[in-house]
């Protein structure tokens, strides 16, 4: 409905990768809806980045993108990328068909922490359980962004959100420790502040033979950071600090916040309570793949007379 | 994947099966490559039979994890060019009614299968009640048109769903098989044509030349007026279907400012179609004047009323739907123009298509309908009410 040409500012492009974005090529113009200092440009363009630098095949590497504010995402990820949008939380189980239905096909999943681990929690374990192909990103802002706020199964104890006003008190649920339990063979996680780590998971990634899970930890400042304090999640700082109202204060408090994962082995789980532990935790390449699976028992029930 | 395997057919000739099993050939005759199920009792030895037949014609039959997973996992196929359904019940249909009604809106052709039990709830599970008819109609949120077929035996679960398929791929809208926990357990003997005429029948899912690649959406032709329906959309192919975002959109996908244009082509397109789409039989209404009007399992009991009746004199005629949605108004209109009274018999408490009948004959012809739960009309029921009226 919105006239998007309207919306842009009126400037050159800088960004190499610009053109190849879709509103790029469309407008010339580095064209996003997201926020100021939201995260979700680092993570479109990074992508778009990979996609020209590694050539991939538009016609093999589909995105199948699920609802959240990364939806958006659809104007600045690669332009010859083909690109669906699924309803919210299915993303992992039209990926499916579309895998099976075309055992060539390397479908990339966008989802969110509201998509992959409220709504779809079932989807995302069965696809990590069966091992299918494909890439699957967590982008994971610790809130429901795009419905202006609320708590989500991410959000850090004791942060406020427009559905728990007072503080959280549920427990949050980890993502990379649900795909590991899950099955998934490649398992890691980043944040955006990272974006050369979040470049090597995805090449790498790309390369795996079976579930590749990527959580992707990036900044929420109009609902989650103007609602909390840059003392959140640092120990004995409680009430302390002041609000995260800009891009930087969000991009600084994740890096504050970001643990490497042989760092946090040596930690109590008091200690990594409202912390992102950063790295690779699983990847296991001996695992059989469902497709490869399934195209064996093709073959032996076409020959079977 | 357009490659025709010969396990795909089945031999030429009489084969006794199950209305699930007939259901599951008919649909590999019509080219099925890709089937995404849950089970559910009474539609799980469609699952069952698929398992085993898929892998052999070189498609994929997939268990989900649930019916949600199960429907977005068809629709992905389809997407991706790969002829696609499912079959589930009531309980699983309300469930997945939500994607249904994204298909409708991207115009995703899919063939659903549902076999229907007793509810609201879980019901009788392995009674017959026809009472899904009002949500296939208006399954999901928002406005679309659907295609329903009801079939009354095991042979027309297999040629109807070869029908089914042609009528997604045509009108790219969510085609439903109206069965029957009966009617999908009952066993009977079903004449399979040679293969050649099946494939006579069977439309190809194909790309359009690539000069039409632009318009992928149905739009109305400015010049003739009518709705242009273009071929499914491929993923994979320089046919793709684009910049989904679910809203209303124009023949290109893209969002369009004028809903009401993309409203008017998603409801029209099957409306002004309704020729080509309402299968309908008749049986002895040249001179009835008690016109007997059903669908599915019911109509088995009113032939058999019917012939009864005529011998004792009575002028009674049926009017069967094969296509239960869309309504055909002007034909039923036409039908019971002189009619002194209808009789639904209806394998429900409601009468969904009595209602229907209602509406299109403003309620100027007494309409007596026969509802029954969970078992058969049973043809003296129905004898019972003929002789009722005719007094």
């Amino acid at each position: 409905m919105s006239d998007i040409g309207r919306m842009l500012p009126n400037e050159k492009p800088e960004h190499p990768y610009v053109p190849f974005s879709y509103a790029g090529s469309m407008f010339g113009n580095f064209a996003t809806r997201f926020c100021s200092g939201c995260g979700y440009g680092i993570i479109g363009h990074l992508f778009t980045k990979i996609f020209e630098d590694e050539k991939l095949d538009p016609h093999l590497f589909p995105t199948i993108i699920g609802i959240g504010c990364y939806s958006q995402l659809l104007l600045i990820v690669h332009t010859k990328s083909q690109k669906i949008l699924a309803l919210h939380g299915r993303a992992p189980a039209l990926a499916t068909g579309i895998k099976m239905a075309n055992p060539n096909m390397k479908p990339i999943i966008f989802s969110g922490d509201g998509d992959c681990l409220g709504i779809g929690g079932n989807h995302f374990i069965h696809l990590c359980r069966r091992n299918l192909d494909c890439v699957i990103f967590i982008f994971n802002n610790s809130i429901y962004a795009m419905t202006g706020g609320q708590g989500a199964p991410t959000t850090l104890f004791g942060a406020q959100s427009t559905t728990t006003p007072y503080k959280m008190f549920e427990n949050r649920s980890d993502g990379v420790e649900l795909a590991v339990a899950a099955g998934a063979t490649y398992v890691a996680r980043t944040t955006v502040a990272h974006p050369r780590t979040f470049m090597k998971y995805f090449k790498k990634a790309l390369n795996h033979k079976g579930t590749s899970v990527i959580e992707v930890i990036t900044p929420c400042v109009t609902y989650f950071g103007r609602k909390n304090l840059d003392s959140l999640g640092a120990e004995n700082r409680e009430g302390e600090g002041e609000k995260m109202d800009t891009g930087q204060k969000m991009i600084d408090w994740i890096k504050q916040n970001t643990i490497r994962r042989n760092q946090a082995k040596l930690m109590t789980e008091d200690q990594l309570l409202n912390k992102y532990v950063i790295g690779e935790f699983r990847y296991q390449t001996d695992k059989p793949e469902y497709s490869d699976e399934y195209n064996k028992i093709q073959k032996f029930a076409m020959e079977e007379k | 994947m357009s490659k025709i395997n010969s396990k795909r057919f089945l031999s030429p000739g009489k084969h006794l099966m199950m209305g699930n099993v007939a259901m599951s050939e008919g649909a590999l005759s019509a080219g099925l490559n890709y089937f995404g199920g849950y089970p559910i009792t009474p539609s799980t030895e469609v699952i069952e039979h698929l398992a085993v037949r898929m892998p052999q014609v070189g498609g994929v039959c997939m268990q989900m994890e649930d019916e949600l997973a199960s429907i977005n996992s068809v629709i992905g196929a389809s997407l991706v060019g790969a002829k696609s359904m499912t079959a589930t019940s009531g309980p699983g249909l309300s469930l997945m009614v939500e994607t249904i009604s994204m298909a409708a809106n991207l115009e995703v052709p899919f063939v659903f299968c549902d076999v229907q039990r007793n509810g609201p709830g879980t019901g009788f599970v392995t009674e017959p009640h026809h009472n899904d008819i009002g949500l296939v109609r208006f399954s999901g949120n928002g406005e679309f048109q659907v295609i329903a077929l009801a079939p009354m035996s095991c042979q027309e679960l297999f040629d109807l769903t070869i029908t089914a398929f042609n009528f997604a791929e045509l009108y790219r809208c969510p085609v439903f098989i109206l069965s029957d926990a009966y009617l999908g357990h009952l066993h009977e003997v079903v004449t399979i044509p040679p293969k050649e005429k099946i494939l006579d029948r069977v439309i190809q899912r194909e790309l359009p030349p690539p000069d039409e690649y632009i318009k992928k959406f149905t739009y109305k032709d400015d010049n003739t007026g009518k709705y242009v329906i273009p071929k499914p959309p491929q993923m994979g192919t320089d046919y793709c279907p684009g910049l989904l975002l679910h809203q209303p959109h124009n023949y290109e996908g893209l969002p369009t400012p004028k809903p009401m244009q993309f409203m008017e082509a998603i409801m029209d397109k099957i409306n002004k179609n309704k020729d080509k789409i309402c299968i309908t039989e008749s049986y002895k209404l040249k001179d009835a004047d008690i016109i007997i009007i059903a669908y599915g399992l019911p109509v088995r009991a009113s032939y058999r009323a019917v012939d009864i009746a005529r011998k004792e004199g009575f002028k009674v005629g049926i009017f069967r739907l094969v296509t239960v949605w869309p309504f055909p108004d002007e034909e039923v209109m036409d039908v019971v123009k002189d009619a002194k009274a209808i009789i639904v018999p209806e394998l429900n408490y409601t009468g969904y298509i009595a209602e229907q009948v209602e509406r299109v004959t403003k309620l100027e012809i007494p309409i007596i309908k026969i509802p029954k739960v969970c078992e058969f009309h049973h043809p003296d029921d129905i004898l019972k009410v003929i002789k009722e009226v005719a007094k």
